[in-house]
């Protein structure tokens, strides 16, 4: 592996009272690369989410951005620093229209635009011509104008991903991006996933293994709280701890 | 909540009401409130919905904007009516430098307040402003040095106001009504300002997901205290221009039905809206002014209206409409 | 300062405490349950008193008026809740606290119509008057004694029926997850509907309870709903435990700083809460989650 690490998660753990969420991760994820992370329910796949993206701070262990000790910081900062995520249940600004949902992260990003009390929203034009970008890059231009809240579960989804995208991240981290969605649906946010992590660097969580195995560059594996497995999708399909887990003793399947 | 801050965008072949609406609110606002002496029954009346519109307008700052029910703004707005009142009956400052020691004895106490504050959220944050904003009228109870206790602040009359080399004679009412009405024009401009600015943006986007706010890269907390200061200070200038309208400063201006009366124009006129709080200011302060001529308990039916409308007009007066032109639109 | 007057004001103190504990159970019970902050709780308080003054007059007798006082307002809280608050369900946390707060308006210009602006004495009941001299210890005056067993034995009641019952399950599972209670086949409105009434219930008996220690007036209702939130802030919110810690702790602080510093008194509770925020946002037993 010669890329260097965009994150790196160093002995990360998450304790709720007495309950272990997560318990002493090592994963490094490198520049550039698609690493899916999968694993059977509660196996600790979302709170693992929640602090590489800053919401929840690790009670253990450190995170490394770039070089630099994350774990602890506000939220506000994993976004400053490039850090954005897509959320497994839409979570958006509902009473808001499509664009200025995408417009407000453009803003978030744009330090004097953010500070200003003053000047007219309207004035910094370049934030609008991003927010369209955006919305372009997953379809959504013809509905900038619709409230959030009027849009479809499908629509809503992407434009979840238009979010994140606005900030221009260097790690995307997208939680199941396709939950609830419609084969076809599925398909289509498949294929924008592809797309972008040309450009970037993703992860993604994602419960449709199939469907991983052919997208993703690498695939860590969690389970009950610990790293199992990370790998090739090669790796991890030959690997027999993944197999007992998701395919049972005994049964031969094919990922 | 209704919003008629987004900008539209121009329809070429008809006229687009709610975006002149929009663009020109404060003159339009201004207009308005120039003309409503003659509108309403009397001079009074007219004065008390400048002063309390624009106390409602900086409470729909924090709660219509922000989405943080504050039940303590009497705090802000008697620390400006204090902090006024002290500064010409006590230390001899001028009319408008007493008007700026209101302002940021108003902004200073939102500072602290809100500093402790808004660690919590939601209605653990109604709670806590309620009690802090009664600390601080038990503490102006029991500072009688100072405030004059529970007889008020007295002695601040302003006869006369010196601006450059006019002289204007502040028993006039209508002067004196002309007089406020500047000084309020110029907060709604302000408002404005701060509503179309990208901090508009960003409060309405705590507002709608406070927990998306900041995943998009908002310091949450921040961006809250600087609008509680805001909303401060605005509450402060209202109450500074009360202590100079009545010529003295009550203790209830910082009771808990000081605090109540924000809550209730905003709710009444429409929460996040810029017309609301003026309107709500005028529906409550209309009904105090008829039935109160009926009945000392006018604060029944204002108790009562104040309910049907949290049961069957939940966006307000001016909220509803704005609604109900949104919903006709293609 | 004598030992004595110390024990004294102590004394006052933990049955001052008592009524805030009483206060901020009804407070606590209807915000576990529906997430509803009910600004008419002080209201609801003060109409306790006069309905308490009301039978009082007519019977002539403090028990009756004991047991018709809760009985009556938590039938009122029922109708309210039935009426009003039902609407409002799944309208968000605001709108109910909105509904409440001008509720209390209505009501205290009702009891002003019917029992006029000014304050009224309240006796304590003849039974009750005079006190115990215990030697050594100081002089404890019966009626507050009653106060704090009334308490205590009340919070011993409804720990059980929380605890110990079929009810007590219902309103604890329902509080954590309606949609789960509903699915199992219980009318989870139904619970909504007599623990709002329970909580009325209690804010009505505390205002019974403290009429002979205060003036009845159609203004105590708001002291005391800003009373009762510092009590609720300061032990956390939906938590009994907490309230009644919290009760008596503030009881206790006030009482003492009345002794001590007598213009202090009003301010020191303010200041305890105060100090507590900045230590634990959400009170000493509360969770932030409750607040959201």
């Amino acid at each position: 592996m010669s890329a260097t690490p965009v994150l790196a998660a160093e002995g990360i753990g998450k304790r709720f009272g007495g309950f272990t969420a997560l318990d002493d991760v090592n994963v490094a994820f490198e520049r550039g690369r698609l690493t899916a992370i999968i694993g059977p329910n509660g196996a600790g796949k979302s709170t693992f989410f929640s602090l590489l993206s800053g919401a929840v701070a690790p009670t253990e262990g450190h995170i490394h951005f770039e070089g630099v000790d994350v774990a602890g910081e506000p939220q506000h900062r994993f976004a400053r620093m490039g850090i954005a995520r897509s959320y497994q249940i839409t979570n958006l600004f509902p009473q808001l229209s499509v664009h200025e949902n995408v417009r407000l992260a453009c803003q978030a990003m744009h330090a004097p635009a953010r500070r200003s009390l003053w000047r007219d929203r309207t004035r910094y034009t370049g934030l609008a011509d991003e927010a369209d970008a955006a919305l372009a890059q997953v379809g959504l231009a013809s509905r900038r104008k619709r409230l959030a809240a009027s849009l479809a579960h499908g629509e809503q989804r992407a434009l979840e991903i238009a979010v994140a995208l606005a900030s221009r991240p260097k790690l995307l981290l997208l939680d199941e991006p396709t939950a609830g969605m419609s084969p076809e649906e599925t398909k289509e946010m498949m294929a924008l996933i592809g797309r972008l992590a040309a450009e970037r660097t993703v992860l993604l969580v994602e419960h449709k293994m199939k469907m991983v195995m052919g997208l993703a560059d690498r695939i860590v594996v969690l389970h009950q709280g610990k790293l199992l497995a990370s790998g090739t999708p090669d790796e991890i399909r030959a690997d027999a701890a993944v197999r007992r887990v998701y395919l049972g003793e005994g049964r031969s399947g094919r990922g | 909540m209704i919003r008629d801050i987004a900008p539209v965008q121009i329809a070429p072949t008809r006229i687009d009401w709610p975006m002149l609406a929009q663009r020109w609110r404060v003159p339009l606002l201004a207009v308005g409130l120039a003309a409503l002496p003659w509108i309403v029954p009397s001079q009074a009346l007219a004065v008390n919905i400048l002063i309390f519109g624009l106390y409602a307008t900086g409470f729909n700052l924090l709660f219509g904007f922000t989405g943080m029910l504050s039940f303590g703004h009497a705090a802000f707005f008697g620390a400006g009516a204090y902090g006024t009142g002290i500064a010409l009956a006590r230390f001899g400052i001028g009319w408008f430098g007493a008007i700026g020691t209101g302002i940021a004895v108003a902004s200073a106490l939102a500072l602290l307040i809100g500093a402790l504050s808004i660690r919590s959220r939601g209605i653990y944050f109604s709670m806590v402003t309620l009690a802090l904003a009664q600390l601080i009228y038990y503490i102006a109870l029991q500072a009688t040095g100072w405030t004059g206790g529970e007889n008020g602040l007295r002695g601040l009359t302003v006869l006369t106001l010196h601006i450059g080399p006019l002289t204007l004679n502040f028993l006039d009412p209508t002067v004196k009504y002309y007089v406020i009405l500047a000084f309020v024009v110029a907060a709604l401009w302000a408002v404005s300002r701060l509503l179309n600015a990208p901090f508009g943006a960003a409060i309405e986007a705590i507002r709608e997901n406070e927990g998306r706010a900041a995943a998009c890269g908002y310091d949450v907390k921040r961006i809250k205290l600087v609008a509680f200061v805001l909303s401060g200070s605005i509450c402060g200038l209202a109450g500074a221009l009360n202590a100079l309208h009545l010529s003295i400063v009550p203790i209830d201006s910082l009771s808990y039905q000081t605090s109540g009366l924000a809550v209730i124009m905003v709710l009444l006129g429409g929460a996040g809206t810029f017309f609301g709080p003026f309107i709500g200011a005028a529906i409550f302060l209309l009904i105090e002014d008829v039935f109160s001529l009926w009945t000392v308990h006018w604060q029944l039916f204002a108790g009562m209206v104040f309910i049907l409308a949290v049961l069957f007009l939940p966006h307000g007066v001016w909220g509803t409409l704005v609604s109900w032109r949104k919903g006709r639109e293609p | 300062m004598s030992f004595d007057l110390i024990m004294a004001q102590l004394f006052a103190g933990v049955a001052l405490g008592a009524v805030f504990v009483l206060l901020s159970t009804g407070l606590s019970v209807i915000f576990g349950m529906l997430g509803v902050v009910n600004f008419a709780h002080g209201a609801f308080f003060m109409v306790g008193a006069y309905a308490g003054v009301f039978i009082l007059a007519l019977t002539g007798n403090f028990w009756i008026a004991l047991a018709a006082v809760p009985l009556l307002v938590g039938a009122m809280g029922l109708a309210v809740e039935r009426f009003l608050v039902r609407p409002l369900y799944g309208r968000g946390s605001d709108y109910p606290l909105l509904l409440t707060f001008g509720l209390g308006y209505v009501l205290v210009e009702v009891v002003r119509i019917l029992f006029g602006s000014d304050g009224m004495p309240f006796e304590t009941p003849e039974l009750l008057t005079g006190g115990i001299d215990i030697e050594g210890l100081g002089y404890f005056q019966t009626y507050r004694l009653f106060v704090i067993g009334m308490t205590g034995l009340l919070m011993l009641c409804l720990w059980l029926l929380l605890e110990r019952t079929r009810y007590g399950l219902i309103i604890r599972a329902a509080s954590r997850d309606p949609e789960i209670v509903a699915v199992l086949g219980v009318d989870v409105r139904r619970v909504f509907l007599l623990v709002f009434g329970l909580g009325t219930g209690l804010a009505a008996l505390a205002g019974l309870l403290a009429a002979p220690m205060r003036t009845v007036n159609p203004e105590m209702g708001v002291t005391v709903l800003i009373e009762a939130f510092v009590v609720t802030v300061i032990g956390g919110m939906g938590s009994l435990l907490g309230g009644a810690i919290a009760g008596m702790l503030v009881g206790i602080v006030v009482s003492l700083t009345a002794l001590f510093m007598p213009e202090m008194s009003t301010i020191s509770m303010f200041a305890l809460m105060a100090l507590v925020l900045l230590v634990r946002p959400y009170g000493l037993f509360g969770r932030g989650v409750l607040a959201r």
